[in-house]
């Protein structure tokens, strides 16, 4: 069985065509990986080629929307909801639960990045207003509490500190040579 | 606790002593003599023992022994009770006599108050 497929071989080698590494592959594609039809193409431009391009993606005709051709490279790709996995229902069957997803559904051209582990377009739970006066509240409220600090400080009923040695003038850095002013503490 | 700050900011506002002000009156007036504080300490001794500046007060020579001792008996930490206590009974001292001066402050603005109001009055 080997040696037939080996003497095959040798025989369209000695008669082919191509030269180097592709001289020694066989001339057929195995039928076992996806047709030629079923890779992305081109942006489809008559509505055969659209439905042609929905079936492709197992999408229905009317789901079916491409990216815009504006010359970045999407071709007939379609163009699926902007979000993530995690918006997906978690209680749903999944055929691969991590994933949300089911086999054969066409996937999001930032599938990778739409999974659970990364970026997430759930909405949260609070309104964008209400968490702006939450936060905006907070720190005006402690902004207006610091300046009252600052305006109205609060201390000890109780006279400053006395020192020694004319409040300590040489220990402050006081020139030796001049005279420092007299000061003098008193008991009470 | 606080009354003072009540005092300060709502009540009597232009007699409650300001503590960033220097305080008006003259030192004497009221006693009859006034003892000055005596410092025991000297500015040598100070240097030596390397106080920081805000301990070279009039208790730096109680610090200073409370120190020794603490050096004198280490590793018994529990050592020196008595000059613990000598340094912050003088530490206590000291701060009841600043808070002795402040009133003083506020007794006698409130009096100078009283006697402006006076002649207006009468």
């Amino acid at each position: 069985m080997a040696g037939v497929g080996f003497r095959r071989w040798a025989q369209a080698l000695s008669r082919g065509k191509g030269s180097g590494l592709s001289a020694l592959l066989p001339g057929c594609r195995a039928a076992s990986g996806g047709s030629k039809t079923d890779l992305p193409s081109s942006y489809p431009l008559t509505p055969e080629a659209k439905a042609a391009a929905a079936k492709k993606y197992n999408m229905r005709v009317e789901d079916y929307k491409p990216h815009t051709d504006q010359g970045e490279g999407y071709g007939d790709y379609p163009k699926l909801p902007d979000t993530s996995q995690q918006e997906r229902d978690p209680w749903y069957q999944w055929d691969h639960p991590d994933l949300r997803r089911n086999w054969g559904e066409p996937m999001h051209w930032d599938f990778d990045m739409y999974i659970r582990n990364r970026v997430d377009t759930s909405p949260s739970t609070l309104s964008w207003s209400s968490m702006c006066k939450q936060l905006f509240g907070f720190l005006g409220f402690m902004l207006f509490m610091f300046y009252l600090g600052e305006k109205y400080p609060s201390y000890q009923p109780v006279a400053p500190k006395q020192y020694p040695y004319n409040n300590l003038y040489l220990e402050n850095g006081g020139d030796p040579e001049k005279q420092p002013e007299e000061v003098v503490n008193y008991k009470i | 606790m606080g009354a003072h700050l009540v005092r300060r900011y709502v009540t009597e506002t232009d007699t409650e002593p300001d503590p960033n002000k220097k305080y008006e009156f003259d030192p004497q007036f009221g006693f009859e003599e006034r003892e000055a504080r005596e410092m025991v300490a000297t500015q040598d001794q100070m240097n030596l023992a390397q106080l920081p500046l805000e301990q070279r007060d009039y208790c730096a020579q109680h610090l200073l022994k409370f120190m020794k001792c603490k050096r004198d008996n280490w590793p018994n930490f529990l050592a020196c009770k008595h000059e613990r206590h000598d340094w912050d009974y003088c530490e206590h001292q000291d701060y009841v006599m600043r808070m002795k001066e402040y009133e003083r402050e506020r007794r006698l603005q409130l009096r100078k108050k009283r006697i402006q109001s006076q002649p207006e009055a009468a």
